[in-house]
């Protein structure tokens, strides 16, 4: 294991080198805190079960000067490990490591802050953690508390502070130390939009700049449209390394293969209690079976923003039962309700059902953004006063970005962007003159 | 073409970059001592005489006991005598105890975030220098109206401060580490700072202990023995030497002293920087 770091970068140096660098972790069965264990375990002379595991395993990557990295992969894959190792936090067990210039690490929603302090005293403190001096935080004060907006609060203890201004003083600090290398985990998921928005400007303007990033994200849309790079840690491993459209859809590709495992594994619904709470009906028509089907006709448990999607409702009526209306509907992850479509408000009328079979029902194109859905199924009787069988968000859905990188609302607007070139395009709006005509 | 990146000094290297990193690090050594300060104070004056409300405690029980028990054995102006001992083991032993959680506490920061991790034992010996310094200007004011006998060799005392500070900051680097991996240090310390306290003439002259015993058919010298083995009673009758004695501190016994304290310190730094790396995954 070698680690050397320097102070500064000189270009055309890499900023970041890894070569073969692994890191292990002993997971003890029992671990002794102790003296008292440790004494206790000399007498038994038990062998304490020792378990490693390698979070990164292997790893070689350079990164040259500049560069914005997105680093994806499952809870557990060794996403945080490669920071941590980079900021010096973790030493590797093996391999060479070389980090040239300055580095910062975002630090996680305000940790580093004295609750008791108030914001300003806050900002001098969160500075030299990062090895910032008085003198050069006095310079910077004025910009920070700017970019923050927290306005008078800053003369406040951060304890009054919301999460949300919590989040925008750190990262005010943060993007104001001259770092060389910023490591970014998962920061940039709270606060509000419009932050968020400002977030994304500067961390455009610090790419402009020359500084190098590494952003470990689970929202991939945000690593395709910040990073210029990408890369997939599997089991402690590189397993795709390029652009980060190429290697988001490599890794949601292998997603919906673990799925399906898992699915088929699990079976169909084995929480009893929770079936019996979200299931109702008569059992006149009972629906036996529901699955998500791709454009061949593939089980799926997962579509991308746009793509086609069946569902199938696998039905048995024992007896026949006149004029069924039959529907399904999508909750989103807040629980908004963000469609219903049923056979009657469809105006396919079905006479009757008799026995077992199956009800398609094809959508060609699913506009809903990124997220988790729970799918709901129903079927009732002709002027809706039986529910024969009511299956409420009983079914995950899982909607991936794809090459979607619509992140606001609820679905993607298909439509067009058109420039009518006689009009005085990028023409900005003057705020004064706003005002001026208001009045 | 490639060319070869021109050397440059590591900023990990032995105990050199270590200082340097430190250095470069004082604005947050500053803060955290002055957050420390502040919260022991919580900004106000009262606070200051709080701290001193401890040691005139001790003060006024030691003085009362002492009195009662060995009549015979009077020390005089035993209040003075106790205090010159009693706030440099009071510093010692708070940053001691201050010490044990250096690191500790500071887990959420520790594994988020890198700066030298020595950082933090220091702030707190640091932080409990200046309280002891603040109490030592009262000392000063008590020993000018009760005109003790100062040395003319008192111009030596920001030398013993300059001593313990390090002796101190050695021992502190050493279980800030040690009670990262083993949580019950701080049991043990405990009672082994209660023994240290009784070993250490704090309330008692080294004149009152016996010139030799016989344990187990070995003569030793009890006196000479508290020198050797423990460094905090050489500093306690160097500061008596100074402040409350008159005398002057020989200065071999002063040398040794800082020889110590230096090796002590060395050491506790070798040990910090060897088990350092490992506190992101223990904490």
């Amino acid at each position: 294991m070698q680690v050397s770091r320097y102070d500064t970068i000189q270009p055309g140096e890499p900023a970041l080198e890894l070569h073969n660098v692994s890191r292990r972790f002993i997971k003890r069965r029992e671990r002794s805190r102790s003296f008292q264990e440790r004494f206790l375990r000399l007498l038994s002379r038990r062998n304490v079960e020792q378990e490693e595991f390698w979070p990164l395993d292997g790893v070689s990557l350079t990164l040259t000067r500049g560069e914005c990295l997105g680093v994806i992969g499952p809870n557990g894959s060794g996403k945080s490990t490669l920071l941590k190792l980079v900021s010096g936090i973790l030493p590797p067990t093996a391999g060479e490591m070389v980090v040239r210039g300055r580095v910062c690490s975002l630090l996680e929603l305000g940790a580093g802050f004295h609750p008791d302090l108030t914001g300003r005293e806050n900002v001098y403190l969160n500075g030299s953690i990062y090895g910032l001096s008085r003198a050069q935080m006095n310079e910077r004060i004025d910009r920070i508390i700017d970019y923050a907006e927290l306005g008078d609060f800053i003369d406040t203890p951060v304890r009054h502070y919301s999460s949300g201004m919590y989040v925008r003083l750190g990262f005010a600090v943060a993007i104001h130390t001259d770092p060389d290398l910023l490591l970014v985990d998962e920061v940039l998921a709270v606060g509000d939009t419009n932050f968020q928005h400002k977030c994304l400007t500067s961390i455009r303007q610090l790419q402009a700049a020359g500084v190098t990033m590494i952003l470990v994200s689970h929202d991939l849309a945000s690593i395709q449209s910040i990073c210029s790079r990408a890369i997939w840690i599997r089991h402690g491993k590189v397993q795709s390394d390029g652009p980060p459209l190429d290697v988001t859809l490599d890794y949601l590709s292998q997603l919906s293969v673990d799925e399906d495992a898992a699915r088929t594994q699990g079976g169909e619904i084995t929480d009893m209690e929770k079936l019996e709470r979200r299931r109702w009906g008569s059992g006149k028509i009972r629906i036996t079976r529901v699955e998500t089907l791709d454009a061949d006709g593939n089980l799926v448990p997962s579509l991308n923003t746009g793509g086609p999607l069946t569902v199938r409702l696998h039905y048995q009526a024992p007896q026949r039962v006149e004029q069924p209306v039959f529907g399904i509907g999508l909750h989103n992850q807040s629980g908004v309700h963000v469609g219903g479509p049923n056979t009657r408000t469809g105006h396919f009328h079905i006479s009757f059902v008799e026995g077992e079979g199956t009800l398609d029902y094809h959508m060609p194109s699913v506009p809903l953004i990124e997220g988790e859905y729970l799918l709901s199924v129903a079927v009732v009787n002709a002027d809706d006063t039986e529910t024969f069988d009511y299956h409420d968000r009983l079914y995950p859905v899982r909607v991936h970005a794809g090459r979607s990188s619509e992140r606001y609302g609820l679905v993607q607007l298909a439509g067009e962007w058109r420039l009518a070139s006689d009009a005085e395009p990028g023409l900005p709006i003057d705020p004064s003159l706003a005002a001026a005509n208001g009045r | 073409m490639a060319t070869s990146a021109p050397v440059r000094q590591s900023s990990q290297g032995g105990i050199y970059g270590q200082i340097r990193e430190i250095y470069q690090y004082r604005e947050l050594l500053r803060n955290l001592v002055i957050s420390d300060l502040k919260a022991r104070y919580k900004n106000s004056v009262l606070g200051f005489f709080w701290s001193l409300l401890n040691p005139l405690g001790m003060m006024l029980v030691f003085t009362l006991i002492f009195g009662l028990l060995v009549p015979n054995v009077q020390i005089e102006r035993y209040p003075l005598f106790l205090l010159c001992g009693l706030l440099p083991w009071n510093y010692f032993s708070a940053s001691v105890q201050g010490s044990l959680y250096s690191v500790l506490g500071n887990a959420g920061l520790v594994k988020k975030v890198y700066f030298p991790r020595a950082i933090l034992p220091i702030a707190t010996v640091l932080s409990q220098l200046i309280n002891f310094l603040l109490a030592f200007v009262i000392l000063f004011a008590a020993l000018l109206i009760f005109q003790s006998n100062f040395s003319p060799w008192l111009w030596l005392l920001p030398f013993v401060l300059l001593i313990q500070t390090i002796f101190t900051i050695g021992v502190a680097l050493i279980l800030s580490t040690l009670n990262v991996f083993y949580r019950d240090t701080s049991m043990i310390m405990d009672v082994l700072m209660l023994a240290w306290f009784f070993l250490t003439p704090v309330f008692y002259s080294t004149a009152l202990l016996p010139d030799s015993i016989t344990l187990l058919g070995v003569t030793l010298n009890p006196q000479r023995l508290l020198y050797i083995l423990n460094p905090m009673a050489s500093l306690v009758n160097m500061y008596r030497d100074l402040l409350y004695w008159g005398y002057r501190t020989d200065l071999d016994f002063f040398l040794r002293s800082a020889v110590t304290a230096v090796a002590v310190l060395l050491f506790g730094a070798w040990f910090f920087r060897r088990y350092s790396d490992r506190f992101g995954e223990e904490l």
